[in-house]
């Protein structure tokens, strides 16, 4: 492998970001990220700012809010997995449940939060499955444009910090403006607008530096990015555009993995077919046909996918036979990224 | 005859991931075949469904591609702009509200306002009739996965419900009627044999009827596999390894796909299997005989 494998990312990134199209397993795979730091001795949090609860499925938890919540020793234990003894209490994870819409600012604020964090040394943080899901990344600095505007700061005029600013869009030219302006968008989107930068505004400075922080933070040397990608046609050629996105933005490309990917049937397998009756060979024939094509296409993806992100280290995760969606199966599919198991 | 395909607006959605817009193309196809004018719509969503169907050019504009079929990728600028402006009545008030500087930051900030413009083309196209010079018979339009589809298709409904009476809650009211008749609109939820996505199509297809009222035309579960081989099979394969390894790795797809079946069972429309494609792209072959075999399976 070239460059530095996953494993040193695991054991020195402080902030490591999962991207990816929706659907390709990003989720379940920060979750196993964040195990396999874990168990490497560094103290994890995974942070998803996905509104489903697909993380709180994938690590077998019945709840999880705003508040990074404990994976207990007895859980991790049950499933198998003994982490030394330090760590056991330092398996946090923590899902936002923000409105959609929010989601990016509020990511924001998680993140700059848990960064301040000394208890935590690697943050992993899952992406949104927006249609665009690289959106995230221009979000400090549509923040930061919007607050360092002119007109960003007459609206968050610091002499407006104790008034709602609801009241204030209400007067403003006259009401016309901002009735004009709730006819288009709705009342309450207004309403919820006008909440959200009132709190802002109360906040501004230090949302201001905190916007600012996050974003040298995700320039910064001490962040890295995984891409996870698909091994379909269609999630080949996403996954290389945000590679190229990435690339062109400066940002620490640490990884890409591409998940799922499907494994050749033994090459023993046709000699088998012989001796046996029909219709059975002509089923068998025909269903090994379409194996050997979708892990074929399977391996030209990889093959496609390492070639154009070379020398950015690539593991290919095999599909598991059942869905990940417990401790066991994530420390497997953790194997892969750090090179004790490998396939293609 | 009133099946799925003679409802004038197909909201095709679904998790990310599962092949919603391989089955809005497919549909879309189908119905240009037969004879209709079709819309096919995507919401800002990179020319997706263009390079898809060898049109890599189609942008904001609706343009004719082929015979019977147009498309369009909405994007939240140009639909702002062209879905305000057609407002007469606030042609002057556009001037002075939304070109000004301050506004326009403001607006970057408001979560559901693309949306909003967006959803009122694709409503406007809707709303001429069919006959009408450049009208359509059909439109299919791709939706964003889950979570921002309801936000999308929900913004009439809040506009309704928040707004005194007046312009805007007149267009929001004309939006939600379309879009809750039954004999116009149809969601087609597309999902996949696995257990999250499968999730996802039940929440969704729960919301859209309790919450948005809008009518689940038919749910379609992507990559099925059906069952091909019984016990006795592979007890007739002891000796064999590779083939019984095989046999067990499909058999559990088919597994999954007959549990997803009977979990979207639970949704009271129509279930559409289409096969798991095998070929390397996904071209205008496959698009054209998954769309036959949508056709066949809502017959």
């Amino acid at each position: 492998m070239n460059g530095p494998s996953l494993e040193e990312v695991l054991r020195h990134r402080r902030v490591l970001v999962c991207v990816g199209a929706g659907g390709v397993g990003k989720t379940t795979l920060a979750a196993a990220v964040a195990m396999r730091a874990a168990a490497l001795g560094r103290s994890a949090l995974v942070c998803t700012i996905d509104p489903a609860r697909r993380l709180a499925n994938a690590l077998g938890l019945t709840w999880l809010g705003n508040a990074p919540t404990e994976v207990s020793a007895e859980v991790l234990a049950g499933a198998g997995i003994r982490l030394a003894a330090p760590l056991q209490n330092r398996f946090y994870q923590t899902l936002s449940t923000a409105l959609a819409g929010s989601q990016e600012y509020i990511a924001l604020e998680r993140l700059g939060q848990l960064r301040d964090r000394s208890d935590v040394q690697l943050i992993v943080l899952d992406t949104p499955p927006t249609a665009h899901a690289l959106d995230f990344l221009d979000a400090p600095s549509r923040i930061l444009d919007f607050l360092d505007n002119e007109a960003a700061r007459w609206l968050l005029d610091p002499a407006l910090r104790a008034s709602r600013l609801s009241l204030r869009l209400a007067h403003w030219g006259g009401g016309v403006a901002a009735k004009t302006i709730g006819r288009i968008i709705g009342g309450d989107t207004l309403e919820e607008l006008a909440a959200f930068l009132g709190a802002v505004s109360g906040m501004n400075q230090g949302f201001r530096e905190r916007a600012r922080a996050v974003r040298a933070l995700l320039a910064s040397p001490e962040t890295g990015f995984l891409l996870v990608a698909g091994a379909s046609p269609e999630r080949r050629e996403e996954a290389l555009r945000f590679h190229a996105v990435l690339g062109d933005r400066g940002l620490q490309r640490d990884g890409v993995v591409v998940n799922r990917v499907q494994e050749q049937p033994p090459a023993s397998a046709e000699t088998e077919l012989e001796g046996l009756p029909e219709p059975l060979r002509g089923a068998l024939a025909r269903t090994l046909g379409e194996a050997r094509a979708l892990a074929e296409r399977d391996r030209l993806s990889v093959r496609l996918l390492r070639d154009g992100t070379a020398p950015v280290p690539l593991v290919a995760v095999p599909r598991f036979p059942s869905e990940i969606h417990d401790l066991r199966a994530l420390w497997r599919a953790g194997s892969y990224l750090l090179g004790e198991a490998a396939i293609l | 005859m009133s099946g799925l395909l003679d409802r004038r607006l197909l909201l095709v959605t679904g998790k990310g991931g599962v092949g919603k817009s391989t089955v809005a193309a497919s549909l879309a196809l189908r119905l240009a075949s037969a004879g209709l004018r079709t819309l096919l719509c995507e919401v800002n969503a990179d020319r997706r469904l263009g390079r898809m169907l060898g049109h890599p050019g189609v942008g904001p504009e609706v343009t004719p591609v082929e015979p019977n079929l147009s498309m369009v990728d909405l994007e939240p600028d140009a639909a702002m702009r062209e879905y305000v402006l057609s407002k007469i009545r606030l042609e002057r008030v556009y001037r002075a509200v939304f070109e000004n500087r301050m506004v326009r930051y403001f607006l970057r900030f408001v979560p559901s306002l693309a949306e909003t413009v967006m959803l009122g083309k694709v409503m406007w196209h809707l709303r001429q009739w069919p006959d009408a010079p450049g009208g359509f018979d059909r439109i299919v339009l791709d939706l964003p996965a889950t979570g921002h589809a309801l936000t999308l298709l929900g913004v009439p409904q809040s506009l309704v419900s928040a707004l005194p009476s007046g312009p805007m809650s007149t267009e929001a009211g004309w939006m939600l009627d379309l879009l809750t008749d039954p004999v116009i609109t149809s969601a087609v939820l597309v999902s996949l044999p696995e257990e999250l996505p499968v999730n996802e199509t039940l929440e969704l297809a729960q919301a859209l009827r309790s919450r948005l009222r809008v009518r689940v035309g038919a749910v379609v579960l992507n990559q099925s596999v059906e069952s091909r081989f019984g016990k006795a099979d592979l007890s007739a394969l002891a000796s064999r390894p590779g083939l019984t390894a095989l046999v067990q790795t499909y058999e559990e797809d088919a597994r999954r796909s007959e549990e997803a079946v009977e979990r979207l069972r639970a949704i009271d429309a129509p279930l559409v299997q289409l096969p798991r494609l095998v070929t390397p792209e996904v071209g205008r072959g496959e698009l054209v005989s998954l769309g036959d075999a949508l056709a066949e399976g809502l017959r």
